[in-house]
């Protein structure tokens, strides 16, 4: 009886929890909060592009200055290798 | 309806919806398996390996929750491991209404979800058979 009292205050406790806990605002922690700190320190219109190095699907390795002189859209896609 | 009966109807039901969901999560895997295949879970490869282990997992949780509504003085244990598994598997889901991501996915549902198994879990403690009720009196001399 003494068990199932505690088990039962303990359950009772978490119910109250349940409805008191706030959560947190989108993009405070985690995955959003990265994307909003990367969104706002991103390039503006007309910066130059920062020396980068990218690997397309096919292991080729592009850096800017194979890119220099030439008309280039990027595009990233999230793999599907997770 | 007494209480023990009331426990056996709610390990019983459990056991059905744990089955159920079980072999849905194992069919999603075979299914998100076909070329060009739209997944029914929302994940990836690593997603849908994990996805294959828990409905398995949950087919087994049902065999035993089955046993528990059959006989539930021979399966006490069976009953307080669902009622602890219930209350981590709600602050699982307070814990993902805290954080800011799984709310920007599901909404309210954490919330509702967790309030829905610790609700399940405190019926399931009170209907449980106790020590003494599970004693039953030998007919006869020696097993």
């Amino acid at each position: 009886m003494i068990l199932r009292g505690l088990a039962s205050l303990l359950v009772a406790g978490l119910l109250v929890l349940n409805f008191v806990l706030p959560s947190s605002p989108i993009g405070v922690r985690g995955r959003d909060a990265q994307v909003r700190a990367d969104i706002a320190s991103a390039l503006a219109v007309g910066e130059p592009l920062p020396p980068l190095e990218l690997f397309d699907l096919d292991g080729r390795r592009h850096t800017r200055e194979d890119l220099l002189g030439h008309r280039v859209l990027i595009t990233f896609e999230r793999s599907v290798d997770w | 309806m007494n209480r023990l009966r009331l426990y056996r109807l709610v390990m019983g039901s459990l056991g059905v919806a744990f089955f159920l969901f079980g072999v849905a999560m194992v069919i999603a895997f075979f299914l998100y398996q076909r070329p060009n295949s739209t997944p029914l879970v929302p994940t990836g490869p690593v997603g849908h390996y994990f996805v294959a282990f828990t409905g398995c997992a949950l087919i087994a949780w049902a065999g035993g929750l089955a046993g528990a509504a059959r006989d539930p003085r021979a399966s006490r244990s069976i009953g307080t491991m669902t009622i602890v598994v219930l209350i981590l598997m709600a602050f699982i889901r307070m814990v993902a209404w805290v954080v800011g991501d799984y709310h920007a996915w599901l909404g309210e549902l954490p919330r509702t979800e967790a309030s829905g198994l610790l609700l399940l879990a405190l019926a399931l403690i009170w209907l449980k058979p106790t020590v003494s009720e599970s004693v039953v009196p030998r007919v006869g001399g020696k097993a």
